[in-house]
């Protein structure tokens, strides 16, 4: 294994892979291909920020541009798995959930158990998370926990591109609806990524790095910045264990729990705002499981409670970086309080 | 256009029709015993509406309700008992006592549920539609809502979206004078509903929904086009409910007799076996057997849901997915 | 223009309109490529006619309530700056609606109790012929905006507004402004039907009115028509393409139909929609003599709807006489107001070039009266 290619790629090499694979696999969203209609070049865009790109011609009526009309048509690709199709649908930032929300809310989670057990709802919805493009309070939120609260729902948020491509084949042959966060940031990440289909299991938390002092617990972009952190912490002889949890529901309770009971101290990162966050979920399964390997109280690295500011000089601030976890991870080993 | 009806044919309708009035009758008296939990909304008065469209759908087709979504069921072939027993929150309700009036669904009958969200139903049928499209069956797809749901965002853009793909999907929009209490010539901008399908380069027809037959005639040219790949369109079903928005809303913001007056001038199954008998195609005993049989099938589909077992505990926590480690 | 008396006792000038709400909006959306006309589409109409009436010297117009917006709209638009002091009174009738023909009838029973000196409808054939059966010899406006129209014309209502409020103040004599209509009645003894057709009658095999249209060649048998205009749409069109007949000749036409008959004829039954229709046999039809059909039982149209269901049992009957509605000539009319120069306005007329712009010439107010400036 030698190959590297970008988060992307391996985004798109999955779709494709999945579609070639089976005739029910098929993609739709604003500008998947790019140029419907329109008197240039069809595939224009493939996808707002190319992630798409080339699979309008590699399968000709599988590959669908909507309107800008996100209840309609994530709408649509609801209905459309509940017939059979397995849709991966594209909201292009995951803000304009505020847009479509009642048709994955309310009809794609609740479905199955609605209806008795009797309903199957296949439907992947990809969707752009993040903050650190300058692009705003709303094209730059990282809604994990809002997804994660609805029964129904499974989210993914990979960090790599070998994990872009293994859960995004995951996501496509599970039954039930995925929710697929790809942060924006990762995009151009280079990894080592099989050429062969592969997938990676939902619920289970990579160990990205071993040690006895100290569990980090982060998803998404925040596992780099974390290792980042970690590296320089092992310098001053902090030894921290990173968890990605690649996905947030599932939730994979035993690696953390594992972990903590292991290194009595737990600092949670989200990119998220604080408020009923996957941190604050974190630490509560914590405190409730594993409280007496605790050594220390808590700790949390998340955005403020505000929202996504637009100047680099705030946004900046905004996101969680290295030093602030490094300092978060300091002051609960020395038992300091919060400041 | 199928406009002849064999006798069968009528007497199916004419089933259906009864089938959904005994239901929605039998559960409005029911539901002021306080045995049945929950809302419940009746669609006595539209039944011409879900019989005219029904009988030109198999089971390939499919159709999205509403919360007022009964006679969808029933039209479209969902078992009565099991209807029933989800009412009364039973096990063995079509959606296990899970769902109730709102969540009534039965896929493999193409009934993709009645709908607690107003409009919502719309972009779920244009997504069966575009299924029905990619897979290159003659399927097609119907999207039930009311005047109140044809003010909703999600249905005007179903209807783009079916209009820009060229779906096989029908928008029926059953516009009984309003939504909750708001009347809809007050809340409906463009007043006529149909008005609305040009806008999005559709045809829109506005039908009589206390007659089978002009509901029967539009659908079948409605759902033959949509066979045909011509695309989607739009019909306006006028009609009225005899009941409440809810069982126990007293209708205050009616005109006490405007029931009464459909009741006796207009009312579908009264037409229905007026005209046919008129016409000699069917004979009155043949017609009153049959509302002897529906009588006794809701009577059985009522002491049965009354009787059968609520769901279990462990019963909570299942199906909330497909698997989940 | 029109003098306006002084004397406050006496009735003003009063004409209605009648907007069939639920025109243009059948099966034919469907099954041909017919248009829609919508309410504000409606509404605009009748706010055009408003403005000819008032400037006619029409004072006071009827018109019925509705549900879907037409009134609403027009009652919006009376205190508007182009309404004020231009149009003539709007006064809305206190009737019950059941969104049905119904309401069409009883408000032309009304406005013919209230004497009106003529009616303005816009609706198809059918809506016009609701509105004739009840007001005897009060003439009538006829605007299309209906689906398959070959009564009332496609006419610009601003224009046929002018022609309608000369005619209505007594400006145009009647032997010129008006003209006679012929008209089908339907009757069934039994039944006590007498129903009017102002254009056709068809017989179908089709069992049920259902959703009333006729848009296929077989679903007709037999046809009658007051006039056969070879181009007319619908059923006038059909005889008329075989035995064309005109408005001013005192008899119609009838054919029968059958899809194996031995000539085919290619006729536009609906907007949009040409069908080859198998032609058995057409004549003239005598004016006063009632024919029986030739089937015994499916469903009568008249004027493009199928209104009426008959069995073995009944025997109806259709008959053709001279009785029908009186209507505005609109060319006719105007083309007198224009040897009369009926529309000449005076320099004390608001409407005078000169009076334009009163505000932006405050001094020229004064001299409107001066013969020269």
């Amino acid at each position: 294994m030698a190959r590297k290619i970008s988060y992307q790629q391996a985004i798109n090499e999955a779709l494709a892979q999945e579609m070639r694979r089976d005739s029910s696999v098929f993609i739709m969203g604003e500008d998947n291909a790019g140029g419907a209609g329109a008197p240039g070049e069809q595939d224009a865009w493939g996808g707002v920020l190319g992630v798409t790109k080339g699979l309008y011609h590699q399968f000709p009526g599988r590959v669908l541009d909507t309107p800008l009309s996100e209840v309609g048509y994530v709408g649509a690709a609801v209905g459309a798995a509940t017939q059979g199709m397995r849709p991966v649908c594209e909201l292009m930032f995951v803000d304009f959930a505020g847009c479509c929300l009642d048709q994955i809310l309310n009809q794609a989670a609740k479905f199955r158990y609605m209806f008795g057990g009797k309903a199957v709802t296949p439907l992947v919805l990809r969707t752009m998370v993040g903050a650190g493009l300058r692009a705003a309070a709303q094209h730059s939120q990282m809604l994990t926990a809002l997804w994660t609260h609805i029964p129904g729902l499974k989210v993914v948020c990979p960090s790599s591109p070998y994990d872009a491509k293994g859960l995004l084949i995951q996501a496509i042959r599970d039954n039930d609806p995925v929710i697929f966060c790809e942060h924006k940031l990762l995009y151009g990440m280079q990894g080592e990524v099989p050429e062969e289909l592969y997938t990676v299991p939902f619920g289970e938390a990579n160990f990205l790095r071993e040690g006895d002092d100290m569990t980090l617990v982060t998803y998404g972009r925040m596992v780099h910045v974390a290792m980042e952190a970690a590296g320089r912490l092992a310098r001053e002889g902090i030894d921290c264990e990173v968890l990605d949890l690649r996905t947030t529901s599932p939730l994979d309770e035993d690696s953390i729990l594992e972990s903590v009971e292991k290194t009595g101290h737990l600092v949670v990162i989200d990119e998220a705002n604080p408020r009923c966050s996957m941190a604050t979920d974190i630490a509560a399964l914590v405190a409730r499981n594993a409280f007496g390997a605790l050594r220390a109280p808590i700790g949390l690295v998340t955005a403020p409670h505000t929202p996504v500011p637009f100047s680099d000089a705030l946004e900046d601030l905004y996101i969680p970086d290295a030093a602030k976890i490094e300092a978060e991870v300091r002051r609960v080993i020395e038992g300091r309080k919060v400041a | 256009m199928s406009t002849h009806l064999s006798a069968d044919q009528l007497l199916h309708a004419y089933r259906v029709m009864r089938t959904i009035r005994a239901f929605e009758e039998r559960l409005h008296v029911e539901f002021a015993t306080g045995e049945i939990p929950g809302f419940v909304h009746l669609y006595a008065g539209e039944e011409a509406s879900a019989a005219g469209v029904m009988a030109h759908l198999t089971d390939e087709d499919c159709i999205a309700s509403t919360h007022r979504g009964h006679g969808h069921c029933i039209a479209k072939g969902v078992d009565v008992h099991g209807m029933m027993a989800e009412i009364y929150g039973k096990k063995t309700g079509v959606c296990q006592g899970k769902g109730g009036s709102m969540h009534i669904a039965d896929l493999e009958k193409g009934m993709l549920g009645a709908n607690g969200i107003v409009g919502a139903g719309a972009p779920l049928a244009a997504g069966a539609a575009l299924a029905a499209k990619l897979k290159g069956s003659r399927g097609v797809a119907v999207a039930f809502f009311g005047d109140g749901g044809s003010n909703e965002g999600a249905v005007f853009e179903a209807m783009n979206l079916a209009s820009v793909w060229n779906l096989p999907c029908i928008f029926v929009a059953e516009n009984n004078g309003y939504a909750e209490a708001t009347a809809s010539n007050w809340s409906v901008a463009c007043d006529h509903i149909a008005d609305r399908a040009a806008g999005f380069g559709m045809p829109g027809v506005t039908v009589d929904g206390f007659d089978f037959f002009a509901v029967h005639e539009a659908a079948g040219a409605a759902i033959e086009r949509a066979r045909a790949g011509e695309g989607p369109s739009l019909i306006e079903v006028k009609l009225t409910r005899y009941y409440g928005h809810f069982e126990g809303d007293a209708q205050t913001y009616r005109d006490p007799d405007e029931v009464k007056h459909y009741r006796e001038q207009r009312d579908c199954l009264m037409q229905f076996r007026e005209r046919t008998t008129r016409a000699g195609l069917l004979d009155a005993a043949q017609l009153d057997r049959i509302d002897n049989e529906v009588e006794a099938q809701i009577d059985d589909a009522v002491r049965r849901a009354k009787t059968d077992p609520k769901p279990q505990p462990a019963d909570l926590l299942t199906d909330v997915y497909v698997a989940y480690p | 223009m029109a003098e306006r008396s002084p004397a406050m006792s006496r009735i003003p000038l009063t004409v209605g309109i009648i907007a069939n709400p639920a025109s243009g909006r059948d099966l034919r959306r469907l099954t041909a490529k017919a248009g829609l006309f919508s309410s504000t589409d409606k509404a605009a109409v009748v706010q055009r006619l408003l403005g000819a009436f008032g400037a006619t010297g029409i004072e006071r117009v009827l018109m019925p309530p509705d549900m879907t917006g037409i009134a609403a709209a027009v009652l919006k638009a009376r205190d508007s700056r182009q309404a004020r002091g231009h149009w003539p009174e709007v006064e809305f009738l206190d009737i019950p609606l059941r969104q049905s023909v119904e309401d069409t009838r009883l408000a032309a029973r009304r406005m013919a109790e209230r004497g009106v000196a003529l009616i303005a409808v816009l609706g198809g054939d059918g809506t016009h012929k609701a509105v004739a059966a009840e007001v005897g010899d009060i003439p009538l406006l006829t605007l299309s905006t209906g689906t398959n129209n070959a009564f009332p014309e496609l006419r610009e209502a601003t224009s046929a507004g002018l022609a309608g409020g000369l005619c209505a103040s007594g400006r145009i004599p009647p032997e010129i402004g008006l003209r006679r209509n012929k008209r089908l009645l339907v009757r069934e003894p039994q039944r006590g039907l007498c129903e009017w057709a102002l254009v056709d009658v068809a017989v179908s095999p089709l069992p049920f009115i259902g959703a009333r249209a006729i848009s296929r060649a077989e679903d007709l048998a037999e046809v009658f028509v007051t006039f056969a205009e070879p181009w007319a749409i619908g059923l006038s069109a059909l005889c008329g393409l075989w035995f064309p007949v005109s408005r001013q000749a005192p008899g119609g036409a009838w054919m029968r139909l059958h899809p194996e008959a031995s000539e085919a004829l290619l006729a536009p039954l609906a907007p949009g929609l040409l069908e080859g229709c198998g032609v058995v046999a057409a004549g003239p039809l005598e004016p006063g003599v009632p024919r029986s059909l030739a089937l015994g039982c499916g469903t009568l149209a008249l004027d493009g709807e199928r209104e009426i269901e008959f069995g073995p049992a009944d025997r109806p009957t259709v008959t053709l006489d001279a009785y029908g509605p009186l209507s505005i000539d609109v060319e006719a009319a105007l083309a007198y107001a224009a040897r009369h120069r009926l529309l000449r306005v005076g320099r004390d007329h608001p409407q005078h070039p000169v009076n334009r712009f009163p505000e932006d010439n405050p001094g020229e107010k004064q001299d409107v009266h001066s013969p020269v400036r």
